[in-house]
């Protein structure tokens, strides 16, 4: 199968990705978005490790590790949106506004 | 050479002073006024041995230290006094004192007062002498901070805005003169050096020599001022309370002339040659607009500060003119404008403290309750117009025999400024001091009182005496005077022959 | 069959190592000891830890090689940064002390978060793979961004939380899709490259510029991902809110050390991977300072709270360091060093200042609240003004000189005109620092303080060192300037 399959497919991945952060007001909605974007990078790491000639395991063991620290990042991300509900009752990212330039 | 080292004294002195200063517990006003005119009496003593010691044959530098300070970038402590500086550098100590005595009336936060005006004294004195491209820019730049507060904080209604307009006006030029320094520093060929007397050799291209005179000239014209980029002094000039306008005028503008004879001219003849009719433009309309506008004036402070820019078209014009007599002549005029300029201020810092007000429609036949500040305001201002047989004549009478010898027809719009000066002086004299009294507080203003006398009368005796003997001040001139001419004329000619060409017409 | 263990050297990450023991410990005996009235031992702790570390890079100092199958570079520029990083750790620690006292808030993790982002930091300057690149961005941003909400009762702090989260893990995926990228371009994420195979200038020199439209697409997201970090425009929109929202001792170390860890990973990345390509990345590079100092500038202008003032303040100074960057030699290497270890100290100097005022909930922070300071705290006010003095780059403080080195070195490579721009932007950013000095100078105070803010003694110590190196860094620079410059790079295998 030719690599562009698998870049084409990320690329649409991570726009979406893009997409939901730029568009999506809720807190938890936006980290999905962005738990998108970073496995639409991993299938391009992937993708390079086992169709590339010159590329070795390296993309292969990058991909563990991006899915480790996403992991801990929802981690972070969700603790931060329980507290914000928990002193606010809303999780919604447009209503969070006290600060403006 | 004397064992000791005087000038970094002077230098440090006023500094150290205001450690003195901070000791002393910020209620007791009257003896932070004892504790900060006797640091700066003091310093004034012992610049008398900067005096004494001065070797009056020479144009090199003499009194200095030279220290190496970041040896890495070739920074270095260096020191020294020529005939350009020396009376620069008295002038300050000088006008210190009285400047003090000025500031007796500051009641207000007087503990940060007097240690900003020490603070302000040896980033003066530092500019003067400093003989290191970066030292220099250090104290032009340190000294900048404590005027502004001094604007700032003790200044009248607009204060804020004056001083926020000095400060960023001043800063852009001198930013501008930063790249430059840094730009030069670059160009030098041997090992990387700051070194003023050693970067005067730098082979530049006569491009690169326009633009960094340029960057030298943004930050000395904006000092001076000259004309497009004077606004900020008429403000910063009325704004300020009387002992940073007197700072200000007499010291504070000088830095801009002193920059131009000491920098831009010796790094940069070529493109300082090439650029003469230009400065000379915009000397004389310094002059004329600055007199013109001055007669409109109905602010006082504002019409000195008018007069001011015109003062120092003709010290500008004397410094370009590129002629012995020019350039002594501007450098005499330098002090004697700090002289006049600086009496005229405290004069009307007096006044201000009696009635309250700067409009000059306010007062009027104040001569008959204060007949002997009358008297001395008067004396003054016929220094400040150029009157025989004052200071001011002698300086202006060079100036314009340096121009004419040079450019003839340049002397008639210059002549024109002194006349407009002889107008907006006396007819302000007359309207401050004589004509009807309009308004009954006039009556009740006390005369000068003994403090103020004090105060004056140093000023009065030397005005009198450069006016009637100038030649002792005209002798530690010369020398100097006659380095730079040289370079502005034509640096690759030989000195003897510059010297002979520079006496004829 | 024999197990063959290979040598494994950890002075590259001793450092590291050494935090990230202390802040375990540290939990633990949090943990273990429960609620106590005076918990002295934390931050001594942390103190001995951050001491440890400082003691270890010191021992790396003069190394030059790459460890741990060439994953980490041992060299003087890291050496450097961890030191550095070191001491804004201790400065912060002694700073949030003061702070959680008064704010009664919990101090463990609050001393463990701040060690493991050292570590973070510290590790970002040795990093010699993307790989590592991107573990120790993502952890010392993960601790950021609790510790930016760490003022669990205030929701301001919480939406800078969030906001700076959200934000941040948006351009890490952006980051990380650069990383693959140049995976994808010359098959090696290694910066240098060695025994273990090809770095990522040898493959593609040894391929060709086949892909060179690839790595430079790569390059590109490399650099929003890096320059988030060091809040350079146009990435910078998380700054101001972030350090609004943060309890002050937070703002400050983040000014401080997410800078300096960005910068380090960018100098290394582009002074030295990509040196070859230079030509191909000082367009880009060029366009993101100008912009980054102007609009830091010019949008400081409107300020009102002085921790946003001092957010774009930072913002200004990151296009500052990139002049450095940009003229990619010797000079500009260790001037970038000297700017940021300069930069760090007096923020950090500066946010102290802001925290000892803000007084009770970290409140007192607008302008308004600083009216008249010289006249009721002298010496705080005179600290803050010779912060903001230095910030501005007037001389006699460290300011001045980092902003001489810098723009040094890019006049030295030609690039004059951008000295200029720096110049003109920094006139208009004295404008604003002005504005708190005539605030703090020129105004009267509008009410009286039912309480007088009080500074606690660590606060004090680490106002009082801050000003001080200020000073003594603006005055005699020259010890600090030669070890900069003897921090060199690794730069083998380029």
């Amino acid at each position: 199968m030719p690599i562009s399959y698998f870049l084409v497919l990320s690329a649409l991945l991570f726009s979406i990705g893009v997409y939901g952060v730029l568009a999506r007001r809720h807190a938890v909605l936006v980290l999905l978005s962005i738990e998108l974007m970073l496995n639409a990078v991993n299938i391009n790491l992937v993708a390079f490790s086992a169709l590339l000639e010159k590329a070795g395991l390296d993309g292969q063991v990058f991909a563990l590790f991006v899915i480790a620290v996403a992991a801990a990042e929802v981690g972070v991300g969700l603790a931060i949106v329980i507290l914000i509900y928990r002193n606010s009752q809303d999780t919604d990212v447009g209503e969070l506004s006290l600060m403006k330039w | 050479m004397s064992e000791w080292p005087f000038l970094d004294i002077v230098v440090f002195l006023p500094l150290a002073g205001t450690l003195l200063i901070g000791l002393i517990p910020r209620a007791r006003v009257g003896a932070l006024r004892i504790g900060a005119l006797a640091v700066t009496v003091v310093t004034f003593l012992l610049s008398l041995g900067i005096l004494m010691n001065f070797d009056t044959g020479t144009a090199d530098f003499q009194l200095g230290t030279s220290v190496e300070w970041i040896p890495e970038w070739g920074i270095s402590y260096i020191t020294g006094v020529d005939g350009v500086s020396l009376w620069m550098v008295m002038l300050t100590t000088f006008l210190m004192p009285l400047s003090v005595l000025a500031s007796w009336s500051v009641e207000r936060r007087a503990k940060p007062y007097f240690i900003f005006l020490l603070t302000l004294e040896t980033g003066l004195l530092g500019v003067f002498v400093s003989l290191d491209l970066f030292l220099f820019y250090v104290f032009w730049e340190a000294s900048l901070v404590p005027m502004y507060l001094l604007i700032g904080i003790w200044g009248y209604r607009n204060r804020v805005y004056a001083a926020m307009k000095f400060f960023l006006f001043t800063l852009v030029g001198s930013l501008l003169m930063l790249v430059a320094i840094l730009f030069l520093y670059f160009s030098f060929p041997g090992s990387p050096t700051f070194n003023y007397q050693e970067l005067l050799g730098t082979p530049l291209s006569l491009g690169t020599q326009r633009l960094l005179f340029l960057g030298f000239f943004a930050s000395f014209a904006v000092k001076v001022p000259l004309v497009p980029l004077h606004t900020w002094l008429p403000d910063a000039h009325t704004e300020a309370p009387t002992a940073g306008s007197v700072m200000l005028a007499a010291v504070l503008l000088k830095l801009g002339a002193y920059g131009l004879i000491r920098f831009a001219i010796p790094l940069f003849p070529d493109a300082a040659r090439e650029l003469v009719p230009l400065v000379m433009t915009l000397a004389i309309i310094g002059i004329v607009y600055g007199a013109a506008v001055a007669i409109v004036q109905r602010d006082m402070k504002r019409l000195i500060a008018y007069s001011s820019i015109a003062h120092l078209g003709f010290i500008v014009l004397g410094v370009f003119v590129g002629s012995i007599q020019g350039m002594s002549g501007g450098i005499l005029q330098m002090l004697n404008h700090g002289l006049s300029t600086g009496a005229l201020f405290m004069l009307f810092g007096a006044l201000y403290e009696r009635r309250h007000t700067r409009r000059i429609a306010d007062y009027g036949g104040v001569a008959r309750s204060a007949p002997v500040l009358a008297g001395v305001f008067l004396f003054v201002a016929l220094s400040s117009l150029g009157l025989p047989g004052l200071n001011g004549f002698v300086g202006e009478f060079l100036v314009l025999l340096g121009t004419f010898f040079r450019y003839r027809w340049w002397v008639v719009p210059a002549a024109f400024g002194i006349i407009l000066a002889a107008i907006y002086l006396l007819w302000a004299y007359k309207r401050v001091f004589h004509g009807p009294i309009t308004n009954d507080a006039n009556l009740r203003i006390p005369d000068l009182r003994p403090r103020e006398m004090v105060m004056l009368a140093p000023i009065l005796v030397l005005i009198a005496f450069i006016g009637v003997y100038p030649k002792p001040f005209l002798d530690r001139i010369e020398p100097s005077a006659q380095k730079v001419v040289d370079q502005l004329r034509d640096s690759s000619a030989l000195p003897e022959a510059a010297v002979g060409d520079a006496d004829a017409p | 069959m024999p197990l063959d263990i290979p040598a494994v050297r950890l002075t590259g990450i001793a450092p590291e190592i050494a935090l990230c023991a202390t802040a375990l410990l540290l939990l633990v005996i949090d943990a273990v000891l429960g609620e106590r009235r005076n918990r002295w031992y934390l931050p001594a702790l942390a103190s001995i830890g951050l001491g440890l570390s400082i003691y270890f890079a010191t021992e790396a100092w003069g190394t030059t090689r790459l460890e741990l199958s060439g994953m980490v570079a041992v060299d003087g520029f890291a050496s450097f940064v961890k030191i550095t990083l070191a001491v804004f750790g201790l400065l912060t620690v002694w700073l949030g002390r003061d702070f959680l006292v008064r704010e009664r808030a919990e101090e463990g993790e609050f001393y463990g978060l701040v060690l493991f982002a050292v570590a973070g930091m510290m590790l970002m300057a040795g990093a010699a793979d993307l790989i590592v690149v991107f573990l120790a961005l993502e952890t010392f941003s993960l601790a950021l961004y609790v510790l930016v909400g760490f003022r669990r009762r205030s929701l301001l702090s919480q939406e800078s939380s969030m906001k700076y989260f959200l934000l941040g893990s948006f351009s890490t995926a952006f980051f990380l899709l650069g990383i693959a990228f140049v995976y994808g371009a010359v098959g090696s994420t290694n910066l240098y490259g060695g025994e273990d195979g090809p770095g990522i200038v040898s493959s593609f020199m040894a391929t060709g510029a086949s892909d060179v439209g690839l790595l430079i697409l790569a390059m590109g997201l490399l650099i929003v991902g890096l320059g988030f970090k060091v809040a350079a425009v146009p990435f910078h929109m998380w700054t101001p809110d972030a350090y609004q929202g943060a309890p002050s001792p937070v703002t400050g170390f983040m000014a401080a050390g997410s800078k300096i860890a960005g910068f380090a990973a960018l100098l290394r990345l582009l002074d030295v991977t990509l040196y070859p390509l230079r030509e191909d990345w000082r367009p880009l590079v060029i366009g993101v300072a100008v912009l980054t100092m102007v609009v830091g500038s010019v949008l400081a202008v409107v300020q009102e709270d002085v921790k946003r003032l001092l957010a774009y303040s930072s913002i200004a100074h990151a296009g500052f360091v990139f002049t450095g960057l940009i003229a990619a030699n010797d000079r500009g290497v260790s001037g970038s060093l000297f700017y940021l270890a300069t930069y760090g100290i007096t923020v950090l100097g500066a946010f102290a200042v802001v925290a000892v005022l803000s007084g009770r909930d970290d409140e007192k922070v607008t302008l308004r609240d600083y009216r008249g300071l010289f006249y009721d705290r002298p010496l705080l006010a005179g600290a803050l003004t010779l912060f903001l003095l230095s910030l501005a780059g007037v001389p006699v403080t460290s300011g001045f000189v980092a902003k001489l080195v810098v723009f040094g070195a890019a006049i030295q490579e030609g690039y004059w005109w951008l000295a200029v721009v720096g110049m003109v932007t920094s006139a208009i950013a004295a404008f604003f620092y002005l504005k708190v000095l005539v605030v703090m100078y020129m105004q009267e105070k509008e009410t009286e303080d039912a309480e007088r803010v009080r500074s606690g003694p660590l606060s004090t110590g680490v106002i009082g060192l801050a000003a001080l190196a200020t000073i003594v860094l603006g005055l005699y620079w020259g010890p600090l300037i030669d070890v900069a410059e003897r921090a060199t790079l690794f730069f083998a295998g380029g």
